[in-house]
């Protein structure tokens, strides 16, 4: 086993809490600490943080970029170093939002203070070398040994495909009445939606509350989702479309899912075109209840439980 | 077989050039407006951009119109217009039409896997009919994008404003009835000496402005309220960096050449953003701002809403209108811009372009005098 040394760097690098966080938190967060820096994590997500990434970004963003912007200003006088990954594609022909392609050099450039950020690349469906290139560069500006960078990486990588593993089994295999659950429900979206407690406005913990189990794309293995990802088994609708058209047609024949509720932020191209098809081929082919809820900065939380309301007193 | 296919500003003068030359019988909507959108929209999703809505209006009225085959090329990088395709035709058979779509992934294919693709249209012609009826296509691409510029040359200094408009007008309307190359070319000629013939303003230097944004919605007059028009009927001399003719070199000819091309001018983006591709054609905006210092007064970028490349491109300006010294506004376009808004912010652009150049202009004779006040 190789030993990675763990002397302090002495440098501080900032994780924002937003985007990519909620995918690959574990990834980049062990990336750092086994090359032995120091990592800190912008707060969870608030109306502070929200507040200065809409002034801070151009109202033409989507919510989630510029909560990002929000995050990144958090950061930017506490850490040395703020670490933004640059996500292009995530597999083969499963590419990514095209902000997330620009996203390293646009959060700087509008937050103008002068900050350092250093990135990784992920190009998975060009080249690895791709990833290995930024890898050099991040050995370079940390002064650290090419080869202690790529073995951090790598050691990094497994403790997140384990992490994955533990996701999928975490539901596999029981059934509804377990545990005291009511009722199966589907939550969908991008992870940095479903996932930060702010912006879904808690939606995973209300359905708990209300004794539903949720499940989400996390809890079904890559193979089902790409089989079921209709109708675009060659060129999905990015690596997001992978992941919800896939979730959500391999969900629709389990008999004993309730609903389904796809969250997404106003104005998301992505979503604008996954949501269509996922509403017309469920209208068409199964009798799945789906609400499709949309969060902006203005929603308010009282408009946003009547519609949950509605919908659960509908399938329960 | 009937074929349809959508509209990108004036591409269809040599589509119509390509399937007359092969003989393919096909159906097209009339330019793009505000019908269009309404066959377009009801049946698209709520927020996704301008573009989707047109494009599929065009197709249900050649559908509508007793087309049975539906002919797209999309796939620029890795946006949204890569995957229209397959979105509209599960709506187009949601609707109960049964047509056939041949979709040209133009980011990705090889000329071999075009023609491939292409073989259920062609069958029964020759290799030699199909390849002559490709370059004279080209060829339409490139004497179309000469007249338009000599229209956009005339139209900001004719003497008697509104000449230029009328012409064209004619030979839209004319356009609609004229099939194959050579009445294509007559045409294209007659217009152009009708051009000609347009009285100019003496000794007038109009400014110069740099359109930059999001393809389809630059390319197409309806899509960008007619930008072009309105700009040089305010004396601006309007340059389209991403025209027809870019699309069809960048896209299609590039794939001819044994070697990758290198995009120079893109290169120039780098000083923003890092990377080759954010899709459409993000990159091509910035560089092309970039590029505009001392070549042109001013900057306008249009693009449609939810335009994401663009919204990455919009991030830089602030910073390249600091570093370069360069005006640049960014109009934002959907189905409820108003006509009045948008004049008057061309207008106060162009009047505030004016200004600039003369304060430079004066600056410029100041600094002579006060030279020749030294020597
Ligand atoms: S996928 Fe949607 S929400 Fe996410 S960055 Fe892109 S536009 Fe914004
Ligand atoms: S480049 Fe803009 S207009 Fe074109 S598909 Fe992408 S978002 Fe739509």
């Amino acid at each position: 086993m190789n030993v990675i040394k763990k002397e302090d760097t002495g440098l501080v690098i900032g994780i924002p809490k937003a985007l990519f966080y909620f995918q690959h938190n574990l990834l980049w967060e062990s990336f750092f600490k086994n090359l032995g820096c120091r990592v800190i994590l912008s707060e969870d997500t608030n109306i502070e943080i929200m507040n200065n990434g809409i002034k801070l970004c151009g109202n033409e963003n989507c919510l989630p970029i510029k909560i990002f912007h929000g995050h990144v200003h958090y950061l930017a006088d506490k850490a040395d170093i703020i670490f933004i990954p640059r996500y292009m594609s995530l597999n083969k022909n499963e590419y990514t939002c095209p902000q997330f392609c620009g996203i390293p050099d646009i959060a700087p450039l509008n937050i103008g203070k002068d900050i350092r950020v250093i990135e990784v690349r992920l190009h998975l469906d060009k080249a690895v070398n791709i990833t290995v290139d930024s890898l050099k560069d991040i050995a370079f500006h940390l002064n650290i040994d090419i080869k202690e960078v790529a073995t951090a990486f790598i050691k990094a990588l497994d403790t997140h495909n384990a992490s994955i593993k533990k996701d999928e089994k975490a539901i596999h295999g029981s059934s509804s009445s377990e545990e005291g659950y009511s009722h199966n429900i589907v939550v969908l979206g991008h992870p940095y939606m479903i996932y930060d407690r702010y912006l879904s406005m808690n939606l995973i913990k209300k359905l708990n509350d209300r004794k539903i189990r949720v499940l989400t794309s996390k809890n079904l293995d890559y193979n089902t989702k790409r089989e079921n990802a209709f109708p675009f088994q060659d060129k999905v609708f990015w690596e997001i479309g992978l992941d919800n058209l896939g979730s959500c047609f391999a969900y629709t024949k389990n008999k004993s899912i309730s609903g389904m509720i796809y969250l997404t932020p106003f104005a998301c191209g992505l979503d604008s075109l996954i949501i269509e098809f996922i509403e017309r081929r469920i209208k068409k082919e199964s009798t799945m209840p789906f609400l499709k809820l949309t969060v902006d900065e203005h929603s308010g939380e009282a408009g946003f439980d009547t519609r949950l309301e509605a919908f659960l007193d509908m399938i329960s | 077989m009937k074929l349809t296919f959508p509209h990108m500003g004036n591409m269809y003068i040599s589509v119509k050039v390509l399937l007359d030359t092969i003989g393919i019988d096909y159906v097209i909507s009339p330019e793009c407006n505000k019908k269009t959108l309404a066959y377009g929209s009801p049946h698209s999703p709520e927020s996704i951009c301008l573009p989707f809505k047109t494009i599929l209006g065009d197709m249900l009225y050649g559908i509508q119109n007793g087309a049975d085959t539906v002919l797209f090329g999309g796939g620029c990088g890795q946006c949204r217009l890569g995957y229209y395709g397959d979105l509209q035709r599960v709506i187009i058979n949601d609707l109960g039409y049964d047509v056939n779509f041949v979709f040209l992934e133009l980011g990705e294919m090889s000329f071999k896997d075009m023609i491939d693709k292409l073989k259920p249209l062609t069958k029964g012609k020759s290799m030699f009919t199909i390849v002559k009826s490709i370059i004279l296509a080209i060829k339409t691409v490139f004497f179309t994008e000469a007249l338009y510029d000599f229209s956009n040359y005339t139209r900001c200094r004719e003497k008697q404003n509104g000449k230029t408009d009328i012409i064209m007008g004619i030979f839209h309307k004319k356009l609609r009835d004229t099939r194959g190359y050579s009445s294509i070319k007559r045409l294209i000629k007659k217009t152009k000496a009708e051009l000609k013939k347009v009285e100019l303003k003496k000794d007038f230097i109009p400014l110069k402005v740099a359109l930059v944004g999001e393809i389809y919605t630059l390319l197409e007059p309806f899509a960008n309220l007619e930008a072009v028009k309105k700009l040089g009927n305010l004396g601006v001399e309007v340059h389209n960096h991403i025209s027809v003719k870019f699309w069809v070199v960048e896209h299609f000819l590039k794939k001819l050449s044994p070697i990758r091309l290198k995009n120079k001018p893109r290169l120039a983006a780098r000083e923003f953003i890092k990377v080759d591709d954010v899709g459409g054609h993000g990159i091509e905006t910035i560089a092309d701002t970039i590029g505009a210092k001392g070549k042109f007064d001013g900057v306008i970028q249009i693009y449609p809403l939810t335009c994401m490349p663009e919204i990455i491109a919009q991030a830089t300006f602030s910073e390249i209108q600091k570093r370069y010294d360069l005006p640049i506004m960014t109009l934002i376009v959907d189905e409820m811009t108003g006509e009045a808004g948008y004049q008057t912010r061309l207008e106060a652009f162009v009047d505030m372009l004016e200004r600039r150049k003369q304060l430079q202009e004066m600056d410029l004779v100041n600094a002579k005098s006060g030279m020749s006040e030294l020597s």
